[in-house]
Parts: structure tokens; C-alpha cells; sequence
């Protein structure tokens, strides 16, 4: 973010002054560090919403940043100075024991009367969130890597309460230290060593049902669109929504996805059975029923999924749902007929009744305006009263440099594969090293093994400085693996180039997880989606005349003697990868 | 009944010195200043400014309870020895009486009264639900063996074991007792009631019955009202210095605390043992405890040499108080700020935070309030260590114990909700921060005595 909006954003602040919920000043801030990247971009936008957002325009929607309390950077600094934590945090032990001697250890001092005023004033839940140096800076965004915990925070008695908060806060530091954070900075060309944690304190939006917690939308929106199709441009942006907590659409599992250019035009399904097979079926809520089993190093501990039967209980489908009729085997709006639930937020986007879609839009363009730079926001929504929460902003990176390609290229004889729906923009030229999976031995039930396979070559490869081509079968970083490689980012982030080969069985959405998508633009890799059997198959055949350099049970490594080719044309979302002319 | 004032002349007959301490104990001798009749005329303008009927004046200001004993103990050499001791209940209309046990030469009933009457009021102004007590035996510590003090201790419960207890009135340690007397007290208690009684005593030591956060809890607490002072003046943490007085528990921690909100500390002074005189080591660029701490003796005191060669600048003993700083911290003795080195305060000085007990003398208080400087009261400022006793002592009764980081939570609210609440009747009744804490305190426990219905 430009220093300008740094200061902007400092502006819009107050300290914590034990009032948590204060109409006045809903960002606080306790401690004197840096308030880490989603805290800053949230204070920037605070004052955009203040100064710049067309309110009169939206009266019936309350459109504002949850309250929330920022523990700066300088905290964690003293949490892990004074309880000696470098040498566990820095070393290769496992993010459990990490997690565990966090737990042991004490917070400072200094702030623990303010948690403890805090929890004494709220009790509905809390998200403790990361808010690092290094996380939504623009160009290594460490989105998603570290942890965000949800605390129900109704406990009666508000020692359990301030326990809860503390537990979640050192989990939220021990997470900068995990694994899956060390190999996103050894990917990303970090010094592991300069991050720093700040910590958001900030209340949930949603309202409670029969236990859950939840808000009745949740939405992951991008000014600019890689994957625009039909009559929508890139420029238009698109929009994902989700039922209940927006972990859904983090996580990358099924939502609703569509342009908000035309919210009415439903995704290309092909049926309406395969409609209600791809859209969501389950959705995350904090549990604010019986306590779970004690596991406060575990993220989900408090979070629980209910399924679309317990959402009609709670009579929160009315904004989301469509309703299959069997007979006619047709979708309708509204869940005014009996029949299987489809979560299409067609009540909302057809009707235009509460007008989340125009609120949206407004936003993405005012933040990307702010920003200068594209955009991508997360926000929840609560239904009478009608309250917009906006959760977090980021800037995207999209390259604006040219490259054309053309449909001669995509069927050359030394095209290794080429594709309509390639992700990203640019030439490149430096790329040695291919690793695909076999896929003479691919299956959807070995997907795990296989991402513990590609974690050992994307390690060496990145210790190596080499950058690679990655081919694999599905959804990479799918968190089902009957869709994909459940890999996390880490473990393939040494890869400049992925591909996904898209088996026949397989979902061809791309919608990886916000988090993922975003670290692929972040880090300008190239992304392919190659149907398996489509207009430019895969030309296995021209890696096997390759020497091997590693080979496992799924994954094979080969190098060129001469670079690849690489090419995506952004603006058309062609792409096609050139063998070396010379060998 | 009698009259208070015969009552009174039997209490001091009954405190006369011994005469058959001959050896290892030193006799009471009386001293002209009596703070109990200090304590007792800050009473009484307490309560000429709530108006209070004489009923309750009459009740607050004199002991409910005073217990006097005799303690005997068979010494070393075989040879029994009676000891003097002394419990005070001042009041305990809002809870069971709290209050140390002092082992002081010197100690006189009417110095037992008056800390009694203190507790209560300190206990007050933290808005903890308990009375105030104090109590003591005149010895001095340094020339018994240490299973001399463990009968002492012993005797001193055998004496009063019925009228203290959990739901009466709880002691802790306070001058020249410490952690493991109050075990062994806790002991003999135990075995006469038979039974577990951890709520009956605290300042127990961390591995039976402690506390978290305890050793802290009076440092912190200065802090913490420090910390509320600078918002209500509007300066913030890292535009100030500081000056200490002391180096012993409650210093260190204060100066730990008020180091890592942002303060500087340039200044503290310390007891000298070997010279039998304080001395004060400055450092402009900020003092840094842990290198202090390092050349400390367990008294407090700080190695003059080694300070040196640290860099630190050797000064007079009360060369703290001349300091050109904005926070004065006097944390060590009594009676240290006075109506005639009150000039020597710096104009700079915004903030005086009252670390140990009584340490300006009421006729400094006014010249430091007309020169606009924020006193801090003693019975709030530091008011930490009570608090954390009384999270013992709930803890103990519970049999379950908190994480350190959750006592240490309660104290910053408990001390800040206290500081807010005196700032507010100080804003409004357009009063100093002592006379403020003391109406608070006063007029609570003259509440508790009626919703009872003594007075």
C-alpha cells in the first residue's frame, strides 16, 4: 500500500480504551507496533467507508467494518521476548509442540487487563485473526498461511471467556511459525525472521440459530476477473457467496460464483441436476451449543458445519435458496415449494429486494480506486436488520504487460499443452524443470500422498533456486481431494507455472480457495486449466523423451536443456507452454 | 460497657514493655508520633465531609475487635520466652478482616490500629470484599533462630486461632514475615481446626496455596494507576521519565512494568546496608533493570562499584526526589516527601504514584497540590498487592488455581476500575485524589455498617 494510505489509515484509529463496542471509534488499536498488513488495509478502507461511500444511497443496509481491537506488532515481540520462544519458533520442530509451547507461555503484562475489560463487555463471538507484516502486502501476499480462530465467547463466566481469547491469540502467534508459514517464505524469497504478528480482535457477524452463529452470506469479491466468461469482461470483477462463515469460499469448496456485471446468469452447469450437485451443501458456523472437546491449538475447535436441512431449521435460506423440482427437473427461486435445497442466492440477485450486488459492486470500485490497483474484498452479510460487514481488503496484481497468443501457436507441434482458460499475464523464459504427476499412476485416492510426494521436489527445487512447471490432475490446493491435490501453498509455491489437468470426473469450476487464487496472482504464477480431453490435450509424450532428474510412486521430474516458453494472454485467457525449439 | 476512652487506657496499660523480655527481644517503646491518632483525624475529616452521624464516626473510628496475647515460646537455650502479640479487626462489615502480621520491635498498638484502620479502607477503595485487620508481635526477627520463628508463628495462631479463619479475618505477611512463616502458621491452624484451611492466611509461597501474579501485584498496580494518571493528564508513557525511590519488590516491578508501557526510567535509590544510608544511581539514557537487578543483594540493595562501572551516576540518597522528571515513585519508606524538601521537586514533576505507605506527610500534601502535581494515594496506588491477596485467598477457598496471566487481567481491571471510580468523585466533589479515595472508601463502609443495620 502506498505510504499515503498508510497514514490515512493510522488517522482513522483510536487506542483501546476498554470500550470495545464504540459507535464513535470501531478500530482500536493496544500497543505501539505496525498494525500488519489486513489491519492496515482495514483501517484504509474505514475512512474510504467514512469519507466516500454513497450511504443515502443504500439506506436499508447498514454498510461498516465490525468492531474491532488491534494488538500491534510490538506485543508479539514481547510475548516471544520475554518467554524465550525464538528458539522453538525458529526451529523445525513440529507446529503442534510449536502451537503447545505458545499456549505455556505468558502474554504481556501490560494488555491483559485491557483482554480482560474486553471480554468483560462482549459476549457474542469473537474472530481472532492474523494481521502480519508480510500478510496482503502486495507483491508477497501471505494470505491465508497463518491461523484465524473463531471463539464463541459465551461463556457465563468471563474467566472462561478471557481464557478462550488468550488461548486463541498465542494460537494466532504460534501459527507465524508453522511449517506451512516457513515454506511460503522460502517460496515467496522471505527473510522468515522480519515477520511480525499483529493480532485482530474483531466481532463476528451473524446472528445465533438454534446454537450456530453465523452471518446468512458470506462473499469473496475481485474487481478483476482471470476467469470472465460469456458477455463478462475482466474489468467487471467476479463475486463468490457462500451460506454461513466465509471459511467456505477461503477453503475453495463449492459456493455460488458469478459476475456482478450479471448477477442473474447462473454459472454454466449444464443441468439443474448438476446444479445442486456443485453448489454448496454444507456451511460453517461458530458453535455456540455444548463446548467441544478442549483442543485450543486447533483452528476449527470452535467452528462446526451444518448442512442445508439445519439451515432451513434456522430459517436462514430465505435470501440463498432455490428450490429443485424433480417433476419438471427444474431450479425456482425461493423455498416456497417443497423439494432439495440449492444455495444460489437467486432471491437476492434476481430480485434486487436488499441490494447486496450494487453494494458490492460499490465497494470493489471505490477500494480499487483507493488502492489503485485491483481488488479483492470479503464480506458477510446479516439479514433484518440488513448489516454489510467488510472484513478485509487487498490489492491484486495483474500484469500489464502484453503478450498475444495466437491460435496457430496453441496447435504447434511444439506446443506441450496449450488453453482457453489460462490464469495470469506475461512471458516466461527461465523455466527448466518440469514435475507432473504420472498419469499412468494417478488416482483421486492416492491425492494425498501425492502432495507429500510434490512437497520433497518443490523443496529441493526451491533450495535449488530453481523455478519449475507443475502439471497435476484436479484442483490444486483443493480441500477435497476427490476434486484435486489438497496441497497448501507452500508446498508447491516454488512452481511459476501450474497446471490442471482436468480429468473427466472432475469438476471443471475453477474455484480455488480465495486464499490460493490469490497467492497466484500475488506471485504471478500461471495457471492452466487443460480439460483432459479437450481441443489441446497434454503431450505426455514429449516429457517422457526427457531425461528424469527424480522420479517417486505418482511424480516424475525432468529437466530441458533449454528453457520453456510461457505465455499468457491475459485479456483473452489463452495460454500455451512452448517446448525449446532447440531441443 | 465502657467508655471508649477507659477502654483505651486499658489497652495501653496492657502494652506496656515486658519486663521479662531480657534477651533476644527488644521492648515496645512508646513514640510521641501516634499514627492512630493520625489515622483517626483523617477520619474525622472524611467524615465531616460525608456528614456522617455519630453512630457510624463511632464505630469507624476505633477497632471493632483488638486482641492482645501473650506468646510463649521455649528459646534455643531452653529458656521460655514470652512474646507480646496483638491482632486489630477494625471493621469487617463488608467482609472478613485482611490484614499482615508485622514482627517489629518497635511495634505499638496504636501503630496496629491505625494500619487496621487503613486496610479497611484500602480494601474499600479496590472495592474488595473484605475488612481491614492488622496485627503483630514485638520482636525482632534478626536475633531469633529460625525454629524460634516457626514457634513464634505457631504461638502467635495458638493465641488467636478462634477468632480468625477464612470467613473472619485473614492474615498475610507484611513486616519481617515472609512466605514460609505464613506456611507454618497455616499449619498450626490446620492442625487445631483439623482440617484444610488454604483460605485461612495468604502470601502463601507459589507451591502451597500462592498465587500467581502475587510477587507482581504491588509493582504492577503502581503502574497501572500511573498509566490511568498519564491518560487523565494526557501525556503519553513514552514522552515521560521516571524517578524511584527503592529498589526492593515492589520498585522492581514497577519499574519492570512502567519500562514496557514506554516510561524512562532514569533514576532509583537504594538501601545501602553496609553504610547504613541510601544512595541514588542515575543513568540519563534510562536505567535497565535487568543489569540492576544483577548487582542487587535480596534486600534491595544495589553494589555501588559495579553501578559504577555499569555506567550508573552515584548521588545522595535523596537525590531521586530532585530528579527533572515527570514521575516520582516513591516505593520504599515513609514520611520521604515533606513540608521541607517539597521545594526540591522539580518543576517538571507531573505525577507523584505512592508506592509504599504514607510516604508524603500531610503537611507537604497541600504544597503539592497547589503546585498541580497528580498525587497518587498510597491506600490506591498501591492497593495491588491486597488484591492479589484476596485473588489468593479466593483461589485457596476454591482449591483451584488461575493462570498467571488471568490474575494479573483482574488486577489491571480491579486498579483501573478503582482509579476511574476515585478520579470521578475527585472530578465532581472538586477534590484532591487522596480525599477522594478516602471518601470513597469511607462512605462504602459506612454503607456496609448500615445496609447491616449496626449503626
Amino acid at each position: 500500500m502506498k505510504d499515503i494510505s498508510r497514514i490515512a489509515a493510522e488517522e482513522s484509529l483510536a487506542p483501546f480504551d476498554r470500550a470495545f463496542f464504540d459507535p464513535l471509534h470501531r478500530f482500536k488499536y493496544i500497543g505501539s507496533g505496525s498494525l500488519g498488513g489486513k489491519a492496515q488495509g482495514l483501517a484504509f478502507i474505514q475512512r474510504i467507508l467514512a469519507s466516500a461511500f454513497p450511504h443515502d444511497k443504500f439506506p436499508f443496509v447498514e454498510v461498516s467494518i465490525p468492531s474491532l481491537t488491534v494488538l500491534r506488532t510490538d506485543i508479539f515481540d514481547s510475548f516471544l521476548h520475554r518467554n524465550r520462544l525464538n528458539e522453538v519458533a525458529y526451529s523445525d520442530t513440529s507446529d503442534d509442540f510449536i502451537a503447545y509451547s505458545f499456549q505455556k507461555a505468558e502474554l504481556p503484562a501490560e494488555i491483559l487487563g485491557d483482554l480482560r475489560s474486553l471480554v468483560e463487555q462482549v459476549r457474542s463471538p469473537l474472530a481472532i485473526r492474523s494481521s502480519s507484516l508480510l500478510e496482503d502486502a502486495v507483491h508477497e501476499p501471505f494470505a491465508g498461511i497463518y491461523t484465524t480462530k473463531m471463539i464463541p465467547n459465551n461463556q457465563p463466566s468471563p474467566d472462561e471467556r478471557f481464557r478462550k481469547l488468550s488461548d486463541a491469540i498465542k494460537l494466532v502467534y504460534a501459527s507465524t511459525f508453522f511449517k506451512a508459514a516457513k515454506d511460503y517464505a522460502q517460496a515467496a524469497h522471505q527473510d522468515f525472521r522480519e515477520e511480525k504478528m499483529a493480532v485482530i480482535i474483531q466481532e463476528v457477524v451473524g446472528q445465533l440459530f438454534n446454537g450456530r452463529y453465523y452471518p446468512q452470506l458470506s462473499g469473496v469479491a475481485r474487481s478483476f476477473n482471470f476467469y470472465s466468461m460469456g458477455r463478462s469482461k475482466p474489468e467487471d470483477g467476479v463475486v463468490s457467496l457462500a451460506l454461513g462463515l466465509g471459511k467456505t469460499i477461503v477453503d475453495g469448496d463449492r459456493v455460488w460464483t458469478y459476475s456482478p456485471a450479471y448477477p442473474k446468469v447462473a454459472p454454466p452447469f449444464g443441468s439443474a441436476e448438476a446444479l445442486l450437485k456443485e453448489t454448496q451443501t454444507e456451511f460453517w458456523a461458530v458453535n455456540m451449543g455444548k463446548p467441544p472437546a478442549y483442543d485450543p491449538i486447533r483452528e476449527t475447535e470452535y467452528l462446526v458445519k451444518g448442512t442445508l436441512s439445519d439451515a432451513e431449521l434456522d430459517e436462514t435460506l430465505r435470501h440463498s435458496a432455490s428450490t429443485y423440482d424433480p417433476i419438471s427437473r427444474k431450479i425456482s427461486i425461493g423455498t416456497g415449494t417443497k423439494g432439495p435445497r440449492a444455495i444460489t442466492f437467486a432471491p437476492l440477485l434476481d430480485s434486487n429486494e436488499t441490494p447486496v450486488n450494487a453494494v458490492t459492486r460499490t465497494l470493489l470500485s471505490l477500494c480499487a480506486h483507493a488502492m489503485g490497483s485491483p481488488v479483492e474484498i470479503e464480506f458477510a452479510m446479516t439479514f433484518n436488520p440488513n448489516r454489510f460487514g467488510f472484513l478485509q481488503v487487498r490489492p491484486m496484481v495483474v500484469s500489464s504487460e502484453q503478450v498475444d497468443v495466437h491460435a496457430d501457436e496453441m496447435k504447434e507441434v511444439q506446443a506441450l499443452l496449450a488453453s482457453e482458460q489460462a490464469l495470469g499475464n506475461g512471458l516466461i523464459e527461465t523455466i527448466r524443470d518440469i514435475v507432473y504427476v504420472k498419469p499412468s499412476s494417478f488416482d483421486a485416492k492416492f491425492t494425498r500422498r501425492i502432495a507429500a510426494e510434490l512437497e520433497n521436489f518443490n523443496r529441493t527445487l526451491a533450495n535449488e533456486g530453481r523455478p519449475y512447471l507443475l502439471i497435476g490432475f484436479g484442483r490444486w490446493g483443493s480441500s477435497d481431494p476427490w476434486l484435486g491435490i489438497p496441497v497448501q501453498w507452500g508446498q508447491i509455491g516454488g512452481a511459476n507455472v501450474m497446471v490442471e489437468a482436468v480429468l473427466p470426473n472432475m469438476n471443471v469450476d475453477l474455484s480455488q480457495g480465495s486464499h490460493f487464487f490469490h497467492n497466484l496472482t500475488s506471485f504471478q504464477v500461471k495457471y492452466f486449466c487443460v480439460p483432459y480431453e479437450g481441443e489441446y490435450p497434454i503431450k505426455w509424450e514429449l516429457l517422457e523423451q526427457h531425461q528424469t532428474v527424480h522420479e517417486t510412486e505418482f511424480v516424475r521430474q525432468v529437466r530441458l536443456p533449454f528453457p520453456l516458453q510461457v505465455k499468457v494472454d491475459g485479456r483473452s485467457g489463452r495460454g500455451v507452454i512452448l517446448m525449446p525449439s532447440h531441443g | 460497657m465502657l467508655p471508649w476512652g477507659t477502654f483505651f487506657a486499658i489497652y495501653h496499660k496492657a502494652v506496656l514493655p515486658l519486663t521479662n523480655l531480657k534477651r533476644k527481644t527488644t521492648p515496645m517503646i512508646s513514640r510521641t508520633y501516634n499514627p492512630f491518632e493520625t489515622a483517626q483525624a483523617q477520619f474525622d475529616r472524611i467524615a465531616g465531609l460525608l456528614d456522617l452521624d455519630k453512630p457510624t464516626r463511632d464505630i469507624l473510628r476505633y477497632p471493632m475487635r483488638e486482641y492482645h496475647f501473650s506468646i510463649p515460646v521455649r528459646m534455643d537455650d531452653g529458656i521460655v520466652q514470652i512474646f507480646r502479640g496483638f491482632r486489630v479487626q477494625h471493621n469487617s462489615a463488608r467482609g472478613p478482616g485482611k490484614g499482615g502480621i508485622r514482627f517489629h520491635p518497635l511495634e505499638t498498638i496504636d501503630t496496629v490500629r491505625a494500619l487496621a484502620m487503613w486496610m479497611t479502607w484500602k480494601c474499600a477503595v479496590v472495592d474488595i470484599p473484605l475488612g481491614g485487620s492488622k496485627g503483630g508481635v514485638v520482636c525482632d526477627p534478626h536475633n531469633l533462630s529460625t525454629r524460634e520463628i516457626e514457634q513464634l508463628c505457631r504461638g502467635w495462631v495458638r493465641q488467636i486461632s478462634r477468632d480468625v479463619g477464612p470467613t473472619l479475618d485473614v492474615p498475610a505477611p507484611d513486616v519481617m514475615t515472609n512466605p514460609q512463616d505464613m506456611l507454618w502458621m497455616l499449619d498450626e491452624f490446620e492442625v487445631i481446626h483439623g482440617g484444610k484451611f488454604p483460605g485461612f492466611i495468604t502470601g502463601k509461597p507459589l507451591s502451597i496455596g500462592g498465587s500467581h501474579g502475587r510477587k507482581e501485584a504491588t509493582g504492577y498496580g503502581v503502574v497501572f494507576t500511573i498509566r490511568e494518571a498519564l491518560k487523565e493528564i494526557n501525556v503519553k508513557p513514552e514522552n515521560t521519565t521516571v524517578s524511584v525511590q527503592g529498589f526492593g519488590n515492589v520498585a522492581q516491578y514497577a519499574i519492570d512494568l512502567i519500562q514496557r508501557i514506554g516510561s524512562r526510567v532514569v533514576c532509583v535509590s537504594s538501601w545501602n546496608q553496609g553504610e547504613k544510608k541510601a544512595d541514588s544511581y542515575r543513568k540519563s539514557s534510562g536505567i535497565r533493570l535487568d543489569e540492576l537487578q544483577a548487582i542487587t543483594d535480596a534486600f534491595g540493595g544495589i553494589d555501588k562499584t559495579k553501578a559504577r562501572e555499569l555506567g550508573y551516576e552515584l548521588l545522595p540518597g535523596d537525590a531521586w526526589l530532585e530528579q527533572d522528571v515527570d514521575i516520582l515513585v516513591p516505593a520504599a519508606l515513609e514520611n520521604q516527601i515533606t513540608k521541607d524538601n517539597v521545594s526540591a521537586l522539580s518543576k517538571r514533576v507531573k505525577i507523584i504514584a505512592e508506592g509504599a505507605n504514607g510516604p508524603t506527610t500531610p503537611d507537604a500534601d497541600p504544597i503539592l497540590n497547589e503546585r498541580g502535581i497528580f498525587t497518587i494515594p498510597d491506600f490506591l496506588c498501591n492497593a495491588g498487592g491486597v488484591t492479589c491477596s484476596y485473588f489468593e485467598q479466593v483461589q485457596s477457598n476454591m482449591n483451584y488455581y488461575w493462570e498467571k496471566d488471568e490474575v494479573l487481567g483482574k488486577l489491571d481491571t480491579k486498579m483501573t476500575a478503582a482509579f476511574h471510580a476515585v478520579r470521578d468523585v475527585a472530578r465532581r466533589r472538586k477534590l484532591h485524589m487522596r480525599d477522594a479515595a478516602y471518601l470513597i472508601s469511607v462512605s462504602r463502609v459506612a454503607q456496609a455498617c448500615r445496609d447491616r443495620g449496626w449503626v
